[in-house]
């Protein structure tokens, strides 16, 4: 295994060199003949297992390199040992309030000392590295999340053959439109964590459309009243789905995924299905997807049209012909996507 | 390895302090040839004199860690007192055990120098 560096910080060199001998076998060892250059070292980069600090130092003390370590918070990764001639109790109290592990005493025995600074280096190091490994497993976990809700978006895709890439449009066009809206509106209290939740909640939107009938589902021309009537129950249908597989999908996405798959055909009038509900009472994410899907189901060919040209679509979608929207919505809309200025 | 003999006879614990240089007595008498300048640097006396007690205990405080390192013993237990005595602010006494300490400090320093 790599040799651990030790810095040691003192202003008696013959302190210094001393402990330099003691563990210099075993560890690569720093020097600072004072706080401002153990700083310096802190903040360098250099990978620092443990430091070794004396108290009483001219420029910057002990305590000061200590409340350092605390502001950039390098003192839960580096462990510090106090080595001192026994300083008065309240500066030693201090050290420890301000997170030093131990206090060594001169004169100090050579052999107990390595013990156990080497003890705690050991602990620190198995600490920080599971510290890790949590991190990489999460972030593993996190993609694994992800390919889950693609692979069952992949799924629908088969199915809808018109839609092709669609679902994937959906996710960056919800991204671009709530990047912009948190950005417009505070009010909505959007943190980037949730816009990128939400961006891939946004693909599972149809996923209910696996229980609509093909022929209903690929038919050609118009649909009757009643063949519509049932493509509307594709949101709830989505809903029921969801609720089988809550466990294959993180918690938080899966609440995105329930919540814009059941509410992305509502509309800000309360004209739109299956709840019929209004205004904010539908989510600031439903309200997002369910204005793109509109946008990019205009520019997209269909068995039953042909595409619509961006202005064309947009024109459309402010005059109201595809349902209401939320003004706010439409605004950030035409800022990031629309483009046509007439909301300015 | 006549500084060690004439250092123990002054009543250093070298033993002790070899066992904390690792047994590495070439580094040691190094160190100990860098003592007299430390101690002649830090002047616990004149801050004592001039009344600046504060730095005189934070002097005093250094030595009696590197005189603890070193195993110096007289001059460890000397300056542990003197230490004490400032922390009681009691610079009186503190200045009459000084003044006891120096006459031992300079037979040590003396024999460090000589040899």
């Amino acid at each position: 295994m790599e040799k651990a560096t030790i810095l040691i910080v003192d202003d008696m060199e013959i302190n210094r060199v001393l402990l330099a001998n003691g563990f210099g076998d075993d560890y690569n060892i720093m020097e600072a003949e004072n706080g401002e250059q153990a700083v310096k070292i802190l903040d360098s980069g250099e990978k620092i297992s443990a430091v070794l600090l004396d108290m009483m130092m001219p420029v910057m003390s002990g305590i000061d390199v200590l409340q350092h370590m605390n502001k950039n918070n390098s003192i839960k990764r580096i462990p510090v040992f106090i080595i001192t001639a026994a300083e008065g109790e309240d500066i030693l109290m201090a050290a420890y309030e301000l997170g030093a592990v131990d206090v060594i005493s001169k004169p100090f025995m050579m052999q107990f000392l390595k013990c156990r600074i080497g003890n705690v280096i050991e602990l620190y190091r198995h600490r920080n590295d599971l510290e890790a490994l949590v991190e990489e497993k999460a972030n593993r976990l996190e993609i694994i999340n992800k390919s889950m809700v693609e692979a069952l978006a992949n799924i629908i895709e088969f199915r809808d053959c018109e839609s092709g890439e669609h679902v994937k449009r959906i996710s960056g066009l919800t991204k671009i439109l709530m990047t912009e809206i948190s950005g417009m509106y505070s009010e909505y209290y959007l943190t980037t964590d949730e816009i990128e939740k939400v961006s891939t909640a946004s693909i599972l939107h149809d996923v209910g459309k696996i229980a609509i009938p093909d022929n209903i589902l690929n038919k050609p021309g118009r649909l009757t009243k009643e063949e519509f009537e049932f493509m509307k129950l594709h949101t709830v249908k989505g809903c029921e789905i969801l609720s089988n597989i809550p466990n294959i999908i993180d918690e938080d996405i899966y609440n995105y995924c329930y919540d814009i798959c059941r509410h992305h055909h509502e509309r800000w009038d309360g004209r739109g299905y299956p709840d019929g509900i209004s205004g904010d009472d539908i989510s600031i994410w439903a309200q997002v997807v369910a204005v793109v899907d509109v946008y990019d189901a205009l520019i997209s060919p269909r068995v039953y049209k042909s595409a619509y040209d961006h202005e064309v679509a947009v024109k459309m979608i402010y005059n109201g012909e595809c349902g209401t929207f939320n003004p706010k919505v439409l605004k950030a809309f035409d800022k990031a996507i629309g483009k046509t200025g007439c909301f300015d | 390895m006549a500084l060690i003999e004439e250092l123990n006879k002054l009543g250093v614990n070298t033993n002790e302090a070899l066992q904390r240089f690792s047994g590495n007595s070439a580094l040691y008498e190094r160190m100990i040839g860098k003592f007299p300048a430390a101690a002649q640097g830090l002047e616990v006396l004149k801050f004592l004199e001039e009344g600046d007690y504060a730095t005189a205990l934070e002097n005093a405080h250094t030595l009696k860690g590197v005189t603890g390192n070193l195993s110096l013993t007289p001059l460890y237990k000397g300056y542990t007192e003197i230490v004490n005595l400032l922390r009681a602010n009691d610079p009186e006494k503190a200045k009459e055990t000084l003044l006891e300490l120096i006459p031992v400090q300079v037979n040590i320093i003396e024999c460090i120098e000589k040899n």
